[in-house]
């Protein structure tokens, strides 16, 4: 078996991972070094998931959440625009805001009563009389903005760098797929009210990695819940013809073309028929394609941190809390157009196989946290994990499937691709730098961006 | 059907059946700590609701009802029935997060019975301090309250309802396989 050689933490992170014969190296999974590495380079540039539109309809609703390790306010403006900035105080860094969510005129520091208004802008503070006009410029003492804030059907995502591409570009052709999943009936999707938190002891890209194409674990990991659900039968073997790993920079969709696998675990004939019924008007509104694509066995994660199942309805991501500790943080996502008996259904079904007591759920975080932990032993680092699962299935030029395309689910091409990114960021000196993975076949349809955008 | 402060009166709950209630929740959590789920079960009314919300942190002035509200994320919202697929699940032998199995103590303390509107159904009131140690040393603390009714069936009680509240807001940890 290969082991690794030496490769400095500090640069030459392609020497981490051998996209030709799938090996990667352990470290990545636990080194101090490269998860700060990580911090810099991938989540203070990338575009971070920071809501859902649904989740601030009024004006001074806000929520908080991490982009990377950084604490954020985003909020819902009264122009309707959505700004995010840093979750602390200009004057002494203190935390300001420490509610999850909520609605308010305006975020007031409690350690000397700085007040901000819903921009992150300072409007005011305790004992001003303690500065003269000269000392301070309020107009210019504001909470750090984020550099860009941007819209995709309802997705909102938020990034520290001016130079990172468009959200339209980041995201280039992988909206093909997205589109199954935000925009499959009129009215786009809503999240469920309610954020469910937990914490693993693991490194975050064990999260992504498995969503982005393990359908291989599955079978194996999941036995337990997949007989618990169906009184006794595991998972059929996957089809390994008629079923597609897709990548596009980075961002990956494993999925099934059978239309009802993932659908089939929430175990609940309404939640099936709703979408049996919406099948043929998915068709007119995507293509026969995706209305087959849609609720087959598959799994999803954008890049950097974000992974959701659809058809099973869990959206979530993995925040990074260190190399070998990450905060999970889940919603459920639905069509706004459902009745609210099938949305409460829904829920119901996801809590019950995909939260953190879910019959599915359940058997993930050990696997995650022995296989993080474990690369503390200093010779066990040394011994590269194999990704080569599928090297040779590429399908060059697919007629319709848009992106890097794989053939057979079972495989880690997904992964690989999705490492082939993480070296990008990881070296890339500018994010003008950042190349497409591959050339898009999509143009020409833009994400709104949100700044000074008086209507959503 | 609303009762009279002398009908609540006379069903006060006597030392007698206070005992019995306490004893009955304790039996509960032994059953659940020695992993006997199908006697646990039978402990569980068919019309069972067994409800965990999930736990946002929010500002005292903001009033917003998240608790109760079963049209949001709980980490339960079960019936009998759901319940019945988790230990199922359980017994399939694949289960592997619990093999080797988990080393599990439920302490119950607080323990307070309230009538009821019905004269069968009791509320109960009591706290929770659950413990679980896996492989070498994986180690979870899970402490809350819940919020129980009760009911006469013959000569036991059986668990028709039951609300717990987590004091946690992030789940400390990589799974919730244990019933509370």
């Amino acid at each position: 078996m290969p082991v690794n050689g030496q490769v400095s933490s500090g640069g030459d992170f392609g020497k981490l991972i051998d996209l030709e014969e799938g090996w990667i190296d352990r470290r990545i999974f636990n080194d101090q070094k490269i998860y700060e590495r990580e911090l810099q380079q991938i989540f203070a540039r990338s575009w971070n998931f920071v809501a859902h539109e649904s989740q601030l309809p009024k004006a001074g609703d806000f929520l908080t959440t991490y982009m990377g390790e950084d604490p954020v306010i985003v909020a819902r403006q009264r122009d309707q625009s959505i700004k995010v900035f840093i979750n602390s105080c200009p004057h002494r860094g203190n935390r300001v805001c420490f509610a999850d969510v909520g609605n308010t005129r305006r975020f007031v520091c409690n350690y000397h009563g700085w007040a901000f208004d819903t921009a992150g802008k300072l409007s005011g503070m305790h004992a001003e009389y303690g500065y003269d006009e000269t000392d301070i410029d309020k107009s210019q003492t504001r909470m750090q903005p984020v550099a860009k804030v941007a819209a995709y059907k309802g997705l909102v995502f938020a990034t520290f760098d001016p130079d990172t591409p468009s959200l339209e570009d980041w995201l280039g052709d992988f909206r093909w797929y997205l589109d199954m999943l935000l925009d499959n009936e009129e009215g786009g999707t809503e999240f469920i009210g309610g954020c469910i938190r937990s914490e693993f002891p693991a490194n975050w890209k064990f999260g992504v990695e498995n969503f982005i194409g393990d359908a291989s674990h599955a079978g194996w990991t999941h036995d337990s819940g997949a007989r618990a659900t169906t009184g006794g039968i595991s998972f059929p073997d996957i089809d390994m013809e008629n079923s597609f790993h897709s990548s596009v920079n980075g961002h990956g969709w494993e999925f099934g073309t059978e239309g009802v696998g993932d659908i089939a675990i929430l175990g609940s004939p309404a939640i099936m028929e709703y979408y049996e019924k919406l099948r043929p008007k998915m068709a007119d509104r995507l293509g026969k394609m995706r209305s087959q694509i849609w609720g087959s066995v598959a799994s999803v994660s954008m890049f950097p941190n974000i992974s959701f199942l659809p058809g099973i309805s869990t959206f979530r991501i993995w925040l990074p809390k260190g190399p070998e500790k990450f905060e999970l943080r889940t919603w459920v996502i639905v069509n706004k157009a459902m009745p609210d008996d099938l949305k409460r259904e829904i829920t119901k079904r996801v809590m019950l196989t995909f939260g953190p007591g879910g019959l599915f759920e359940m058997d993930d975080g050990e696997n995650w946290s022995n296989c993080t932990t474990v690369n503390r032993g200093e010779v066990t680092r040394r011994q590269l994990l194999h990704y080569g699962s599928g090297l040779s299935r590429r399908v060059d030029d697919h007629p319709i499937l848009p992106g890097t395309v794989y053939r057979g689910q079972c495989s880690d091409a997904n992964q690989r691709l999705f490492y082939e990114r993480w070296v990008d960021l990881m070296e890339a000196k500018s994010m003008k730098d950042l190349p497409h993975r591959p050339q898009p076949r999509m143009t020409g349809r833009e994400t709104r961006e949100l700044i000074g955008v008086s209507a959503l | 059907m609303t009762s009279t402060i002398e009908d609540r009166a006379s069903r006060r709950p006597t030392l007698e059946l206070i005992k019995e209630l306490e004893q009955t929740l304790y039996r509960e959590v032994r059953l659940l700590d020695q992993e006997r789920h199908d006697e646990w079960m039978e402990m569980l009314a068919e019309d069972l609701h067994y409800h965990m919300p999930g736990i946002e942190t929010r500002y005292r002035r903001d009033k917003t009802e998240t608790l109760h509200d079963l049209s949001r994320m709980c980490y339960y919202n079960d019936d009998k029935s759901t319940i019945q697929l988790r230990v199922d699940r359980l017994k399939t032998g694949t289960a592997w997060s619990e093999d080797p199995p988990t080393r599990y103590a439920h302490l119950i303390t607080n323990i307070e019975v309230e009538p009821t509107e019905r004269p069968e159904e009791y509320r109960v009131y009591s706290n929770f301090y659950a413990y679980r140690s896996r492989n070498e040393r994986d180690e979870d603390t899970l402490v809350g309250s819940r919020e129980d009714l009760w009911r006469r069936e013959g000569d036991r009680f059986v668990l028709v309802k039951r609300f717990i509240l987590p004091k946690w807001s992030v789940l400390l940890s990589k799974n919730l396989n244990v019933f509370l």
